[in-house]
């Protein structure tokens, strides 16, 4: 019997590392322009697309390979309706992730059904937990250390101006899209790996929270993860609490749950990386 | 480069221009707004692909089909907006597009950049973030960015517009460096008396046409200036002004900056009935914050302001304009019309309180179209119907209709920044004009600009701001231009 | 551009075609009866009507925040509340009486809902994107945890409340045979006609337009851009509520916790397609009310109600890509 902190730990870990994989692929969007609100969908597919890996080839790589290509599919349609098309980022986000829900429900009943009751073949946890800490160093890196970095946040300050440099904003945002899939597939294949399975929307606003966690992390990538961290102990906390009470009143698990919620409303209400939004978000 | 020549075949905007350039000179390309001056400079840095005509670099036929093949070719433009990124830092804004590897050497970079810098006499603080620099500032590192790319043809949209007299005599003078080592420069302007001081060649673009070359000093500056405009200049006719009552007040006036600072300090103005005042000023002087605190939409730190006898200090914009004060904002697209929304919804907007347009919380419609019709007459704003998108008219129109709104319903005082920037010199009288009879008729004026001589020749009073500061020029130097630039930079 | 949007429309129908055949269902015959499932029969039609109700008020809703500028992507929290609230009240006080003062208990507590977002854009600059969607959350728990607690119907094990009193209702206009229509459908008439009126003709609604449009150059003109962006979100918040109130007296009659099925993002799809015309809101509730009439009927079929919303984001897309481009950049 592990003992209730080392328990508390792990489930920390367990709850905060798809929110880092998720925040860090929100962001690397965000940092070029491009409003993530569709980071749910990308990471709700890519859940999808593990599971029928892992599931059809007994493979954790597979699953792990698809999931990546699912969330980059989506990613790079992301760029197209917004950069293409032009469609305002929320409005296409909030349509991809309505998709997204929409699709794989869909496609769990009809594709997925036939595996019910098994587990899907997916890379352990300690191998996402390892590689959140590895992505942040490595976005961290290419942020403030590499061309592409500049580029991307040149771009996501003032498009218009990068432009008149010579940059392409469309193309800087294609790349910058790509992360955004990558990290996305690895967050979705980490919740079945969670879980062993896909369920209908098992993301349940995962992406979303992510992304507020982007906003108190002021758009940077070892903010963020603590803000990840910071959300994902709630959960762990709530987990462990669940059934306690507070000051002798029994408390419903559901008070517990709205911790993430309750402590992103308050770092916004507080201002808290507010100030630091990209200049360019949403902008061409 | 030997010379560069355009030819361009039923085009409105540039009809069969040629130009030619020498090298190691400083060319100066007059015009007014819509000569086509900004549109054969965007042809040349690759922008713009011409319907017709030829480039022709050191006698080689080149296409230049974007900025970056321009650039590769040796030719870089300075666009009056600066391509500055104020969040990154002025040694990242230098690198970027042209960083010299995957992986960024800020080490190596900081080195070549302070030894340009040497060579031009700049000083950088390199780590601090561009929105540190001031419009001088911004406009040296701008030149550097060109010199970092090795450019060897530099293409300067109105580099002076927003510079004290004294940078600008010292930006020439880097200019001048520069033409000896055998660079090229290009200078689009509309200041005759810097080409006259500082330029070799003149260049001259009326209606889409070169008009003429020739060297300066070969032509007056009158002469010069009846080409740009293609006809006799009138002199324009005075006004006998008889100021009245103290309309606007302010007693020491303290306004912040978005960055916190203290940018208007003790600020005494008194404006009267029947005047029409120029603010003169470097930009970024506190002009942007007085106008701001005047028209209600920035929060006063201390002091106060009182409108026609009442105090204002606290009060909202919309009290203010039901007393009756109008502005004419800077940013005219952003903070002057709604893009997405009707001539007629434009015309309403900043008067949808007053009674004349409303019958208690109901719009007054046909009043709104009455008022959008008069707005559009005013200065002949081209429209089709007045339920056109806002968006659909020109920017000098825009700013007719701005201009013309704020002069149109129970206007009492107005305070305008800028109101004829983007318009053409018979536009400019035109608006000036306007506010003379406003001014007679018993209201006053407050006009900021950064274009001196147009305060000197259109103004009854100037007074100057300097860091914050707002002072009137000593009696007997009312108009004195050499006193008001050096009160400019404060060393008078 | 063109080709472009046959591109995008070409890629959502091999979407559409491709999830409704993993399902095994041929598509034309999933069209065929999605379509007589929503309007082919008077209990077709019953049910479109009533699946559109919500939907036309929730979309004069968020059509409203959405002329302000505001993403009111909470208005599914706040209908949520709003129909606790009037379940409470209604359950407390019976007939007519009930259903008012229910009704007004729901347009404040959606207005309650909406007033940290509301606050947290207007005066702390927090996108309220990311406030409404936190919102809902908490008020998705919350009502939950009432309805599973101190609410809950005696002896039920689901998370419900009692059952309201028959005279604490809203009854049906036309009842003919498998046809119903309830007064829910007129009131939801009445607030997107209110809405274009408030629009067209008020001073407050010019303010509110231009502030959503252009809240710099509204500063400029007197108007207290902060204010009104807090009383958009609070009326719009009000309005989901109103929301709320209506599905508990006219259909539900209690509430639970299943109460929405996720009209959020139902509700930003027609107030969009209205694309700006406040009367829209009327076809494109209808539309959106059919589409869910549709994809339940077809459920029966073996086709997952999924389908519902890959139709309504492709639906928003291919709209949204025709109307709400952004400015093609110079140069």
């Amino acid at each position: 019997m592990a003992s209730p902190a080392l328990q508390l730990l792990t489930s920390t870990a367990i709850f905060s590392a798809p929110l880092v994989l998720g925040g860090l692929g929100a962001l690397t969007s965000e940092r070029s322009g491009v409003i993530n609100i569709g980071i749910e969908g990308k990471m709700l597919f890519a859940a999808w697309a593990a599971a029928l890996g892992g599931w059809a080839s007994g493979n954790p790589i597979v699953g792990l390979l698809a999931a990546v290509l699912a969330a980059t599919v989506i990613s790079q349609a992301h760029w197209a309706l917004t950069q293409a098309f032009r469609i305002d980022h929320v409005i296409s986000g909030m349509g991809l992730n309505a998709i997204a829900a929409g699709a794989t429900s869909m496609l769990n009943k009809s594709v997925l059904s036939r595996f019910a009751g098994t587990r899907a073949a997916a890379l352990p946890l300690p191998f996402f937990w390892v590689g959140a800490v590895l992505a942040t160093v490595a976005v961290a890196y290419v942020l403030n250390q590499t061309r592409g970095g500049l580029r991307l946040s040149a771009v996501g300050h003032d498009p218009e101006k990068a432009r008149q440099v010579g940059l392409k904003p469309v193309a800087v945002r294609f790349r910058a899209l790509l992360a955004t899939g990558l990290l996305a597939g690895l967050a979705g294949s980490l919740l079945v790996s969670n879980a062993g399975g896909f369920t209908d929307n098992m993301t349940s606003g995962r992406g979303y929270i992510a992304l507020a966690a982007v906003i108190l992390g002021g758009w940077r990538p070892w903010p963020t993860l603590a803000a990840c961290v910071l959300f994902g102990f709630a959960d762990a906390l709530q987990l462990q609490l669940q059934g306690t009470g507070l000051w002798g009143a029994a408390l419903p698990p559901e008070a517990w749950q709205c911790l993430p919620y309750v402590a992103t409303l308050v770092a916004l209400m507080a201002k808290w990386g507010g100030t630091k939004a990209p200049a360019g978000l949403g902008r061409f | 480069m030997d010379a560069v020549t355009q030819n361009f075949g039923s085009v409105r905007a540039l009809d069969s221009v040629g130009l030619e350039v020498q090298k190691g000179t400083v060319h100066a390309l007059l015009g007014e707004n819509g000569a086509g001056k900004t549109t054969l400079m965007r042809v040349l840095y690759g922008a713009l692909q011409p319907q017709s005509g030829k480039v022709f670099l050191d006698g080689v036929e080149t296409t230049l089909r974007s900025p970056a093949e321009a650039l590769r070719h040796g030719i870089g433009m300075v666009s009056q907006h600066y391509a500055i990124i104020p969040e990154l830092t002025a040694l990242d804004n230098l690198m970027l597009g042209a960083e010299g590897g995957a992986i960024l050497d800020r080490k190596a970079a900081r080195a070549r950049a302070q030894s340009l810098a040497d060579s031009m006499g700049f000083q950088f603080d390199w780590d601090a973030a561009a929105a540190e620099l001031g419009p001088a500032g911004a406009q040296k590192l701008e030149i550097l960015k060109l010199l970092w790319r090795e450019v060897d043809v530099m293409i300067l949209d109105e580099p002076t517009a927003m510079l004290s007299p004294e940078d600008a005599d010292a930006l020439y003078a880097s200019l001048r460096g520069l033409a000896d080592q055998g660079r090229t420069v290009i200078v689009v302007t509309h200041r005759l008396s810097e080409v006259t001081a500082h330029c070799d060649h003149v260049t001259i673009l009326r209606q889409g046409k070169n008009v003429t070359d020739f060297p300066v000093g070969a032509k007056s500056q009158h002469e010069t200036a009846e080409l740009i405009v293609g006809k006799a200049l009138s002199p324009s006719a005075a006004r006998s002004c008889r100021p009245g009552e103290v309309l606007l007040e302010t007693v020491r006036l303290d306004v912040r900056g978005d960055r916190g600072d203290v940018a208007v300090r003790q600020v005494d103005l008194g404006l009267r009935a029947g005047e029409v005042v120029g603010v003169a000023g470097v930009d970024g002087s506190g002009q942007r914050e007085l106008v701001q605190a005047l028209l209600g939409v920035r929060p006063v730190l201390s002091g106060a302001i009182r409108l026609v006898g009442s105090d204002i200090t606290r009060s909202s914009a919309r009290q203010r304009i039901a007393l009756g004060l109008r502005g004419i904002p800077e940013d005219r697209h952003e903070e002057g019309v709604i893009d997405d929304h009707d001539l007629v919804t434009n015309a309403t907007l900043g008067h949808q309180r007053l009674a004349a347009f409303r019958r208690g919380p109901v719009l007054d419609r046909a009043a709104s179209r009455a008022l959008a019709g008069k707005v559009a007459t005013m200065f002949e704003t081209k429209h089709s119907h007045l339920g056109q998108k806002m968006k659909e008219l020109s920017g000098g129109n825009q700013q007719r209709f701005v201009n013309a709104r704020a002069l149109a319903h129970e206007a009492k005082v107005l305070v305008a920044f800028q109101p004829v920037r983007g318009l053409d010199i018979e536009a400019t009288r035109r608006v000036y004009a306007a506010l003379g009879e406003f001014a007679d008729q018993g209201g006053a004026a407050l006009v900021v600009s950064f274009d001196l001589d147009e305060l000197l020749e259109f103004c009854d009073r100037i007074v100057v701001m300097h860091s914050g500061h707002l002072a009137s020029p000593p009696t007997g130097h009312e108009r004195d231009r050499t006193m008001i630039g050096a009160m400019m930079v404060g060393t008078a | 551009m063109n080709l472009k949007l046959v591109w995008l429309i070409v890629a959502g129908a091999g979407l559409v075609w491709a999830v409704v055949a993993s399902t095994g269902t041929p598509p034309p015959d999933a069209l065929r009866e999605m379509f007589s499932g929503a309007f082919g029969s008077p209990q077709g039609w019953r049910e479109t009507l009533k699946e559109s109700t919500p939907l036309l008020v929730l979309g004069a809703s968020v059509f409203l925040a959405l002329k302000a500028g505001l993403f009111n992507i909470g208005a599914d929290g706040q209908f949520v509340v709003g129909g606790l609230a009037a379940a409470v009240v209604g359950l407390r006080v019976t007939g007519p009486g009930g259903v008012v003062l229910g009704t007004l208990a729901a347009c404040l507590a959606g207005s309650a809902w909406a007033l940290l977002p509301g606050w947290i854009k207007a005066y702390r600059g927090g996108h309220e994107v990311i406030t409404t969607i936190m919102m809902n959350n908490v008020g998705r728990l919350a009502t939950t945890a009432l309805a599973a607690g101190v609410l809950r119907a005696p002896g039920q094990q689901n998370a419900e409340t009692p059952l309201l009193d028959a005279s604490t209702t809203l009854p049906n206009v036309v009842q003919d045979g498998a046809f119903r229509l309830n007064w829910a459908f007129f009131i939801g008439l009445v607030a997107v006609v209110v809405t274009a009126l408030f629009f067209s003709r008020t001073v407050a609604g010019f303010e509110t337009a231009a502030t959503g449009s252009n809240s710099r150059a509204s500063l400029f003109a007197g108007i207290d851009v902060r204010r009104t962006t807090l009383a958009a979100m609070l009326v719009s918040g009000a309005v989901a509520g109103l929301a709320g109130a209506l599905q508990v007296f006219a259909v539900k009659h209690q509430f639970n916790a299943d109460f929405s099925p996720g009209y959020g993002f139902d509700a930003l799809g027609v107030a969009l397609l209205a694309a700006g015309q406040a009367w829209f809101v009327i076809p494109s509730a209808l539309l959106f009310g059919a589409l869910a009439r549709g994809t339940s009927a077809l459920s029966i079929m073996g086709v997952p109600k999924g389908l519902n919303g890959v139709l309504l984001g492709l639906v928003v897309l291919v709209f949204a890509a025709v109307r709400y481009r952004k400015e093609a950049a110079n140069g």
